[in-house]
Parts: structure tokens; C-alpha cells; sequence
């Protein structure tokens, strides 16, 4: 019998089904499956722009899933496109996004860190939107301090607000009546005075702050603004270097850490060691952002229902930070569908389609996240989100009136300066590094990596 | 005697034979075709846009312009690039050292018989089973200041007097990072010795033990010399995920304090996705890849000659 094994080039027309036929088969497909999406990918990725209406878009973090869902499909209900959701784990958000929008792919809206949205505008991957009807409406409804965390000096408007906060001291009152201090802080010094009271009352670790390296910067400008420094001037130069209270703060800074005044652990912990020390009674003040005092209290420890906030943070100024993430829009989003993903931005950055801040409301609700509009505190539903611990009119005049955004914050190189940041303070703190010599070391950075504009 | 037809068709066969091979070797060729390509498009593009990137500068806006050896120069001349190379090397070693023999302890431990084996057996996966951030905030929580285990049980056992903080400690923190990391690796170095040992003829420990070697006899001129080539593989292995480690370290202590733990993965990231210097961050990987790439391939040379001292042997 004559059997022909056939090569590569020389298949049999009349080959009959065998395995090796059924091999071929799959291997034609196998071949297509591949390459389609291979070819894809070494398409052109550069801009073009999506002007077809339909399903938008969105990339979040992976903070209150339900609620988001809950948020889009309200966003359908009223007359909203449909919005297919991509959520990232918070750990790693930052670069999974930016990899997402280099390799070309579109995205109508997505959330963002305020650090990072002027550089996303810049490189292409969100668009301004001074052009959309209700912008500048939006900015005007704002708290005018706020509103530069959105608006560039140069007029853009890069984006609109996702939530904000801000930083404020929690303490824990019957600690302090216990040990006899008859009133909270006003001053740093106080703060020491205070905590080195407490400590040797037996209080293990009086103060708390989240000084982990990514959260430095934020504590460098919540303690210079406490006691009225300038961090930044208008065009972005490091100016706190300039001013001779700053080597104080920083002084008093590595005091707190060297004489024993936090935990052991302020360096790496998280802040959930923390709100466990404040419930716990281990420590008595707790430096963050406002809603922390949410956690501390529905964590129900024995000290929990005696910690609450003091809404002028301690410093001769008594001013504080603001601070907060935004949402924007995609470049590559054109023609009615870029109207569709500013729709979609008003509903989740400002108003609903009635008016009403629902969005907003609804982060209330969750998590005692407030935004930046005046028009909030006077809203009862939003209020009435907010447990009665809080003491709104306060809390609203700390955001009118004895906060800062900072607007540097926003500049393309400033997440490389809380890196420098980060590193700097933490090898002060550890005694590697002399108080005048960080401060000095700090401003070249700034001045270096707003020079390169990274 | 064989005939003439016998002696003419067997070239013949041969020679058959021969087409037959060729042609299923080309058809073994086609059907790895498409993994070829998938390989070549998620390994080898990435790997030589890389290698590209690391000549050039390159915006976010996709702009790119040629610059020669200059993120080499940068980089070479960063002090915390070299900084950060110190900190790999010293973690490698580290993570290297303790994964290795940790594992060969265990491995030699478990293929003892005792009660309850099985569920030893089965407890030495549970680390590798664990993704290595979560291991990075297990060890976290572990050796915590104010309310981890280690501190309690040292605590107890009158070790010592007050909790300690080693993460705040610049040489605490690399330690740990390197116990955290090793801990993990030493899991799965284990299960690959376990298989190893499982290889040993029984008859050659008896026979050793006839001729009267001792524990320590055995273990050095028998086990060990078996183990050779399992152990080379290990030791690529461990070398290549100590150079390339990150997230164990990033949720440990992100680098810190200060920049104690901060080794060339994470100076890596930071180039990438903080600073976004692409030119920079693709020459910091395109060093770090080399590094392992020489190392694979020194150990992969010593594989081949344990192998031949083995083969010899035989």
C-alpha cells in the first residue's frame, strides 16, 4: 500500500479526515486566534477620537463598588447613557490606569489622583473641559480655594471633583480630662506638652499620624499650614525654604518621633493601627482627614465614643489642608459622545439631572465624604447623611475658610516631589538627616524636578 | 547472508525514514507556530521595546528621540540607583541564603516518617499558596511594635523587655523584608527538594549505613551530591525572584524608612510611574533583567556541569 506522509507544502486535496487533518484545523485556528488580537495591539494607538454615542466608559478604584453601580444605573435612570465599569484595586491604580491610556485604549471617564491630572492632560489621555456648557458653573459653585485644584493658572479646567476632605486633629476628650488637661491643643507646642503629659501617664502612643512615606507630604503641608507658612508661591516655588518657621515645624516634627510621642510603628503603619489605637485608648490624638473620625467611632472600642475632632488644627494659624481626587474625561472622547461623558461628570462630580447633589450625598452617606460646594451644607439631605459626632457648620468653615488645596499639588512634577518627600522626612525623623539640611534638600528637589517638569 | 533487495531497500527506509522526520519535524514546527507567536508577541515585543525605550527619551505623549547610552549614564551616576543596586544585592543574598537552606530543612524534616506527615506535608504549601503582597501585610501585622505575635511571643518567653519596632529601623526593615520574602520561597524550595529526596534509591542510604557512615556522612557525600542538580535549579530560581522582588517589600515598608529597603524593582517603579521616565525606568529594567539573565546563565552552566560530574559518577 502506498502511504504518503505529506509535508508542510504538499497537502493532498483529497486527504480524507485523519488526525493530523483535524491538527491542520486547529492549527489554522490557533494561527488566527493569536494574531487577531496581536495585530490589534501594533495598531496605530494614537489619538483618535470616539464620536459614536452609546455605552461610555468608566475606570474607578475599587472604593464602595455597589455604591458606584447604584450611582450609574441612577445616572441611566435619568436619561444617562449606560456605562460599562472597569474598577482597579486601590493598591496599584495609578499605574494600571496610566499603562491603559500609554497602550491606546479609550476610556470616556475615569477617576483620578489630583496629583497626577494635570500630567494626564498634558500627555493627551484626558481632555480639558472649558468648552462643555456648565464648566464654568460648576467652578463658580465651588468654594473659591477649591476651585484651583480644577482650574490651572493657565485657565484650563482639567477636572471635576470625585470627593474631598479635610485634615483635622481627633482627640480623645475624657483622655485629656483624665490626666488633667483642661482643654485641647491650639499650639505645637501644646501637642508636645500635652502628649509628653500623657505619656508618662501611661498612655503608650499619645499621637497618631499616617507618616508612611506616600502620606508624608501631606502632614509637611497640613504642619506648615498650621502655623500660616507659605509652602508654595504662585508660580510653584518651594518658599516654605525661605521661611525661618519651618525649620520649627520640622524641629517639632522630630521631636514628636524621637521622644517616643506616636507609636513605635508611625513610620510603616497603616491607619488602621491607628483607628484601633484611638478605640483602643493607646493614643489620644489622631492626625487625618475628617471621615477617619467615621471609622474610629463604628469601630466600637472602649475610647470610641470619647474621640472627637478639634476643627482648627493646632499651629498659630490654626489653617489646614484640603484635599481630595477627581474625575476626568478622556481624550479620545469626541462629538456627542464627549457630551455623553460630560453628563456623566456633572452627575458624578456635581449635580443630578433634578439639581440635586446625589452623588455627593451618596458618599456621605457611605463614608462622611464631603465636596466642595457651599451649596452641601445647606442641603438637608446631605446633611442629615452625616452622623450627629460632626459638627457641620464647623466643618464647613474650615472648608471656606481655614483650608488650603494648595494648588502646586496639581503641578506635573509634584508627585515625583512627594516621593523626595517621603524619603526625606522619614530619614530626618530616623535621625540620618539634620533638620536645616532636609529643608534645604526638599526646596533643590522641587526646584530640580520643576525645572526638568517631572 | 542477506540478499541484494534486502541490502537496496534499507537506504530506501532509511532514507523514508529520514523524509518522515523532516516532515513531521516541520509540521511540529507549525503547530507551535501559534504559542510561538504568543510568546514572542507578550515576552520577546515587550522585551525588545524595552531594550529600545532605555536608547531614548520618551514622552507620555509618545514622542520618541534617540539618546544613546545617556539613561545608562543617569543611572550609573544616581546615587540611589546605586544605592538601590546595593539594597538588591544585599536582599538577593539574603533572600537566597535563607530560602534555600530553610527550604532543605524543611524538605529534610518532612521526608522523615512521623504522625501526622501528610498534614506537614500538606502545611509547607500554605506560604507558596499566599500571593507575595498579602505576605508583605501578613509579616506586617506579625512583627508589628505595638501589637504583633513575634513581639508578644518574645514578650512572653522573657526575650525581651519592651515591643520592638523593626520596620522603623532601617536594618530591622530589610531583615524583615528578607525573613518575609524567604519565608514564602522556602515553601516552594522545599516542595522541590521533597521531590528530590523522594528520588533516592533506598537501597544507597542502607548501604551507606552498613558501611558504617554516620548522619552527617550521609547527608554530605550522599544526599547532597544527589540533590546537586535540584539544588542548582533552586538556587536560579531564588536568585532570579530575589533580584525581582517587589511587592512583598512595597506593602511591607514601600521602600522605607527612608530608602532602607528600597531595591531596583521599586526605584523601577518609581521611575515608571511616578517620575513617568520612561527612557530611565526602561534602562533601570533593561540593567535588572541582565542581572538575572547572567546569573541564569552561570547557574545554568554549573547545572550542566553537575550534571556531567553526575553522569560521570554513574
Amino acid at each position: 500500500m502506498d502511504v504518503r506522509y505529506p509535508t508542510a507544502g504538499s497537502f493532498p486535496i483529497s486527504a480524507s479526515l485523519s488526525r493530523r487533518n483535524l491538527l491542520r484545523g486547529a492549527l489554522a485556528a490557533g494561527l488566527t486566534v493569536p494574531a487577531v488580537p496581536l495585530l490589534t495591539a501594533c495598531g496605530d494607538s494614537a489619538a483618535k477620537t470616539n464620536d459614536t454615542p452609546g455605552t461610555l466608559s468608566m475606570t474607578a478604584w475599587e472604593a464602595y463598588p455597589e455604591q458606584i453601580r447604584e450611582l450609574l444605573a441612577s445616572f441611566k435612570n435619568q436619561g444617562g447613557s449606560p456605562v460599562d465599569l472597569s474598577l482597579i484595586p486601590n493598591v496599584g491604580y495609578g499605574p494600571a490606569l496610566q499603562t491603559r491610556l500609554q497602550g491606546g485604549q479609550a476610556i470616556d471617564v475615569f477617576y483620578n489622583f489630583a496629583y497626577a491630572s494635570t500630567k494626564y492632560v498634558d500627555a493627551g489621555w484626558a481632555g480639558t473641559l472649558n468648552d462643555f456648557p456648565g464648566a464654568e458653573d460648576l467652578l463658580a459653585d465651588m468654594f473659591p480655594a477649591s476651585a484651583a485644584r480644577h482650574r490651572l493658572a493657565d485657565g484650563r479646567i482639567i477636572s471635576v471633583p470625585y470627593f474631598s476632605a479635610v485634615h483635622n486633629l481627633m482627640y480623645n476628650e475624657s483622655h485629656l480630662k483624665k490626666h488633667g488637661i483642661s482643654a485641647p491643643p491650639t499650639t505645637k507646642e501644646e501637642v508636645y506638652e500635652q502628649c509628653r503629659k500623657l505619656k508618662s501617664a501611661g498612655v503608650p502612643s499619645p499621637y497618631a499620624g499616617y507618616w508612611t512615606k506616600q502620606f508624608l507630604e501631606e502632614y509637611l503641608l497640613v504642619y506648615l499650614l498650621a502655623d500660616g507658612i507659605t509652602p508654595f508661591d504662585d508660580k510653584g516655588a518651594p518658599v516654605f525654604a525661605d521661611d525661618p518657621r519651618t525649620q520649627d515645624v520640622m524641629e517639632w516634627w522630630k521631636a514628636m518621633y524621637q521622644d517616643g510621642l506616636t507609636s513605635k510603628d508611625v513610620l510603616t503603619a497603616d491607619p488602621g493601627n491607628h483607628v484601633t489605637a484611638m478605640a483602643q485608648g493607646n493614643s489620644t490624638f489622631f492626625e487625618l482627614h475628617h471621615y477617619f473620625l467615621q471609622i474610629v467611632r463604628t469601630t466600637e472600642g472602649p475610647e470610641s465614643g470619647n474621640v472627637t475632632i478639634l476643627y482648627r488644627n493646632p499651629g498659630t494659624a490654626g489653617t489646614t489642608l484640603q484635599i481630595g481626587e477627581v474625575i476626568q474625561i478622556g481624550a479620545k472622547s469626541g462629538g456627542q459622545r464627549a457630551q455623553d461623558a460630560w453628563k456623566l461628570l456633572k452627575f458624578y462630580g456635581w449635580k443630578d439631572d433634578v439639581g440635586k447633589y446625589s452623588t455627593f450625598t451618596s458618599w456621605a452617606k457611605a463614608a462622611a465624604l464631603l465636596g466642595p460646594y457651599p451649596g452641601l451644607f445647606k442641603d438637608p439631605d446631605f446633611l442629615a447623611a452625616f452622623p450627629s459626632y460632626y459638627d457641620m457648620p464647623k466643618l464647613e468653615n474650615t472648608f471656606a475658610n481655614q483650608s488650603d488645596v494648595v494648588p502646586t499639588r496639581v503641578a506635573p512634577w509634584y508627585a515625583s516631589f512627594q516621593v523626595k518627600v517621603g524619603d526625606r522626612i522619614q530619614a530626618m525623623l530616623l535621625g540620618q538627616a539634620d533638620v536645616k539640611e532636609t529643608v534645604d534638600a526638599l526646596a533643590t528637589d522641587a526646584r530640580n524636578l520643576a525645572a526638568a517638569g517631572q | 547472508m542477506t540478499s541484494t533487495a534486502e541490502t537496496t531497500s534499507r537506504p530506501a527506509t532509511r532514507r523514508r525514514t529520514s523524509v518522515r522526520a523532516q516532515a513531521d519535524a516541520r509540521f511540529g514546527l507549525l503547530l507551535a507556530t501559534p504559542a510561538l507567536i504568543l510568546v514572542l508577541g507578550l515576552v520577546a515585543w515587550p522585551g525588545l521595546r524595552t531594550a529600545v525605550y532605555s536608547l531614548q527619551r520618551v514622552s507620555l505623549a509618545g514622542e520618541e528621540s534617540w539618546t544613546g547610552l545617556n539613561n545608562f549614564r543617569t543611572l550609573f551616576t544616581d546615587e540611589r540607583f546605586i544605592h538601590s543596586l546595593t539594597t538588591t544585592v544585599l536582599y538577593a543574598v539574603g533572600f537566597l541564603l535563607v530560602s534555600t537552606l530553610l527550604g532543605l530543612g524543611f524538605a529534610l524534616l518532612l521526608n522523615e516518617k512521623f504522625h501526622g506527615q501528610w498534614l506537614a506535608r500538606s502545611l509547607l504549601i500554605v506560604p507558596w499558596a499566599c500571593p507575595w503582597v498579602m505576605v508583605g501585610m501578613i509579616w506586617k501585622w506579625f512583627v508589628d511594635g505595638e501589637v504583633g505575635a513575634l513581639n508578644a511571643a518574645l514578650y512572653q518567653f522573657g526575650l525581651i523587655d519592651s515591643y520592638a519596632a523593626p520596620l522603623s529601623d532601617s536594618t530591622g526593615a530589610l531583615v524583615v523584608a528578607v525573613l518575609a520574602g524567604a519565608w514564602r520561597q522556602a515553601s516552594f524550595t522545599g516542595l522541590l527538594i521533597l521531590a528530590g529526596l523522594q528520588t533516592i534509591p533506598k537501597e544507597l542510604p542502607q548501604a551507606a549505613m552498613v558501611d558504617g557512615a554516620n548522619v552527617w556522612q550521609r547527608f554530605r557525600h550522599l544526599t547532597l551530591p544527589w540533590l546537586r542538580p535540584v539544588i542548582v535549579v533552586v538556587v536560579i530560581i531564588n536568585t532570579i525572584f530575589g533580584f525581582m522582588q517587589f511587592d512583598t517589600i512595597w506593602a511591607l515598608t514601600q521602600g522605607g524608612p527612608g530608602d532602607a529597603t528600597s531595591v531596583l524593582s521599586i526605584y523601577l517603579y518609581e521611575q515608571l510611574f511616578v517620575y513617568t521616565n520612561i527612557g530611565l525606568g526602561s534602562a533601570t529594567a533593561v540593567v535588572l533583567g541582565g542581572i538575572a539573565l547572567v546569573l541564569g546563565f552561570v547557574f545554568v552552566k554549573l547545572l550542566y556541569r553537575s550534571n556531567a560530574i553526575t553522569e560521570g559518577v554513574e
